[in-house]
């Protein structure tokens, strides 16, 4: 392998690391936002979570980035590449992430919300006893599968020169022309980050699951 | 100039980014199911290694990008002896990726078909081959419709990544149309919008196939 | 009490879109040149993969002739070399990261061209450039004219002049377009595009590099040409600024240093100062 050649992509995925966590902290913050329009009581405000699912995930996340990077100047914003490629995975991220906790809220069944409401609490306390430990434990799942569709995502933002692993791979390709290894090692770096996050929601799953909520076997 | 002038004008150059969309979105997906259907197969007939090795390239495909595979094809290749053409390349990446997805949702069906199905196949004799294509093929396409159709969306917007090597595609399109005119605004808003018209295509084709086979 | 609310709101909405139209409209905006020298840094938006121009040597570092004189414009600004931060794009980030403010200015073997002159501004050249065409040796091209036909493939960057100059001088040639000039390299290496086209100092970087398989043919596609500086076009206080430095490097009191960085990456002398001097 070219010198010099692994510590740079070792960078290069830290980098695609850290976009995903910024992807899912911004996601996850903006989804609960959304979260909370979808279930409004005015038509209109529902229809705007709908109208922006729809474009989210009806555009390919390329063509996306492209607009917000090449697109935005016209709005007068210092965007350089990194911030546009940040933003544009947090809005990503953040469209299937509310997808998440929508399903996860209408997943729990009729009579776990009359029981809730018979119970008389104040809606924050209702919340927070009782819709959200239940729809974490239905969308832990789910959300691991966002989290790492969030790395995947990074290496799209290469395409804008966002420096990650994908580019630095490409930039050291197109130097040394050792194509399959370092792309070998790319992938091994992606393969080690993806599946990683995969166990350790696994790992979070069974944890919670010991805790015997919501009819789940102890 | 203003939005719909620059449409009227630049509207008829998407045409060739449309179809090349188009035709590597149909030839990759329709490449993917068989390459789906085939790695199902492996994995019910060809014992626990068959299993596992499935089990080993759909996770590889699972936890990378696409990406990857997309630049290994199009530049590794032709210096290994293979310079297949771009088309060939991308959707070939596309197909193996797609199928690993396809082949994992095709098992959740295949658990759902009744176990009762197996042992009267065999009692009839029907060699492995035969029940698979008889038997669990159609029952398991069946049931997989819905989720085949998300999968073909996913694809859709894949093709987007094509333009890295050099396939004039939608996104392509927009990138050089975006350099010559200057109008990047315009150039990837018409390019947003007829994705979105073709994933809204693909979802109604879906749905109306999926009815439309229930009713049998 | 609400009516009273409802005045001081309307007030408040008042005085804010009076201050948002009173700003863009008749207000001096700030010179590029003194943010620059507020902020204590410059910042370059240039391309990375145009060699000797700017590129990314062996151990990772963005070097060049183009990153150079980068630093030679820090130095004049701050007396220090390293108070530059380069932003790294493809071939068409180079505009939007102007356009948005994002950079200062920018390198990275950007021709001067009438048509691209209206989206961003140009100093006086810096170096002379043209376009020559590099071609891998065993595809048996000799000459532009050998180019001309369609079993040969291209390889572009995504501009217009190379688009233009495709339809012009070979027409039958197939056209691959890519995002970065070593994309296009890679594309040539791996016998994806018998040839490509690109500023003449990089397409003989690279045949130095690989003499056995890359050549590049004789002649420039057009004529020669003028790499400058590029800025936001309407700021006359910064480009006067740049312009004059570049003129002081190339003919005045900073010729010197660039003839220090023209021996480095081109090992030989600059053009002379002035035409009536002998050097």
């Amino acid at each position: 392998m070219p010198p010099g050649s692994l510590a740079l992509l070792a960078q290069g995925a830290v980098v695609s690391l850290l976009l995903a966590a910024a992807a899912i902290v911004g996601g996850t913050l903006l989804a609960v936002l959304l979260a909370a329009i979808a279930f409004s009581r005015f038509a209109a405000v529902r229809a705007v979570y709908r109208v922006y699912v729809y474009v989210v995930r009806g555009t390919p996340l390329l063509v996306l980035a492209l607009l917000l990077f090449y697109a935005m100047p016209a709005l007068d914003l210092r965007t350089g590449p990194y911030i546009a490629g940040t933003l544009v995975l947090i809005v990503y991220a953040g469209a299937l992430f509310a997808e998440v906790f929508r399903g996860g809220v209408l997943a729990i069944p009729r009579p776990q919300w009359e029981s809730a409401r018979s119970l008389g609490l104040p809606p924050l306390a209702m919340f927070r006893k009782i819709v959200a430990p239940l729809v974490t434990r239905y969308t832990l799942p789910p959300y691991v599968n966002v989290c790492v569709m969030s790395v995947k995502a990074s290496s799209v933002l290469s395409i804008i020169s966002v420096w990650e692993l994908t580019l630095a791979a490409r930039e050291i390709i197109e130097r040394t022309f050792a194509v399959f290894t370092i792309l070998g090692v790319a992938a091994a770096f992606y393969f080690v980050m993806c599946f990683g996050i995969d166990r350790l929601g696994r790992l979070l799953e069974r944890h919670l699951a010991l805790k015997g909520f919501a009819g789940e076997r102890a | 100039m203003n939005f719909a002038r620059w449409v009227a004008i630049y509207g008829p150059t998407y045409l060739t980014g449309l179809g090349w969309t188009a035709v590597t979105a149909v030839g990759a997906a329709c490449g993917a199911l068989i390459w789906g259907c085939a790695l199902l197969l492996i994995r019910l007939s060809a014992g626990r290694w068959g299993a596992r090795g499935v089990d080993a390239y759909v996770q590889l495909f699972r936890n990378t990008p696409v990406l990857l595979p997309i630049y290994l094809i199009y530049f590794a290749f032709p210096m290994i002896g293979l310079p297949w053409p771009a088309v060939v390349c991308g959707g070939l990446a596309l197909i193996l990726q797609n199928g690993a997805y396809i082949s994992e949702i095709l098992r959740g069906s295949v658990n759902a078909i009744d176990r009762v199905q197996f042992d009267a196949a065999r009692s009839i004799g029907l060699a492995p081959w035969s029940t698979f294509r008889k038997v669990v093929l159609p029952q398991v396409l069946v049931y997989s419709i819905p989720a085949l159709g998300n999968q073909t969306v996913l694809l859709l917007k894949d093709t987007s990544l094509l333009s890295a090597i050099s396939i004039t595609e939608l996104t392509m399109q927009a990138k050089l149309l975006t350099e010559q005119t200057g109008a990047a605004y315009e150039a990837f808003i018409v390019v947003a919008l007829l994705y979105l018209l073709l994933v809204s295509g693909t979802e109604v084709l879906f749905r109306v196939t999926h009815r439309a086979v229930r009713w049998r | 009490m609400l009516t009273s609310r409802i005045r001081h709101v309307v007030a408040a909405a008042l005085v804010a879109i009076l201050v948002a139209a009173g700003s863009p409209a008749g207000a001096q905006e700030k010179s590029r040149l003194d943010i620059v020298l507020e902020r204590g840094k410059l910042i370059v938006v240039t391309l990375t993969t145009v060699p000797p121009f700017a590129f990314n040597d062996d151990k990772g570092q963005l070097v060049g002739f183009d990153i150079d004189i980068a630093r030679l414009v820090a130095t004049a600004l701050f007396k220090d070399p390293n108070k530059v931060e380069f932003v790294s794009v493809s071939a068409e980030g180079r505009w939007p990261a102007i356009e948005s403010g994002r950079a200062d200015m920018g390198v990275g073997g950007t021709t001067t061209y009438p048509d691209r002159a209206i989206r961003v501004a140009f100093t006086r050249p810096f170096i002379d450039s043209g376009i020559s065409v590099l071609v891998s040796k065993k595809s048996g091209i000799k000459s532009l004219k050998d180019l001309d036909q369609d079993k040969y493939t291209i390889a572009n960057l995504n501009n217009p002049q190379m688009a233009d100059r495709a339809k012009r001088f070979f027409p039958r040639t197939k056209i691959l377009t890519f995002d970065t000039p070593s994309a296009q390299f890679l594309a040539v290496k791996s016998g994806r595009a018998n040839a490509l086209q690109i500023d003449t100092p990089s397409a003989e970087y690279w045949a130095a590099q690989n003499k056995d398989e890359l050549g590049v043919l004789p002649g420039l596609l057009g004529a020669s040409q003028n790499n400058g500086i590029f800025m936001k076009p309407g700021d006359f206080k910064w480009w006067l600024w740049l312009d004059t430095a570049v003129a002081e490097m190339r003919t005045g009191s900073w010729y010197p240093q660039y003839s220090e960085i023209y021996h480095k990456w081109f090992g030989k002398a600059p053009p002379p100062q002035k035409f009536y001097l002998q050097q």
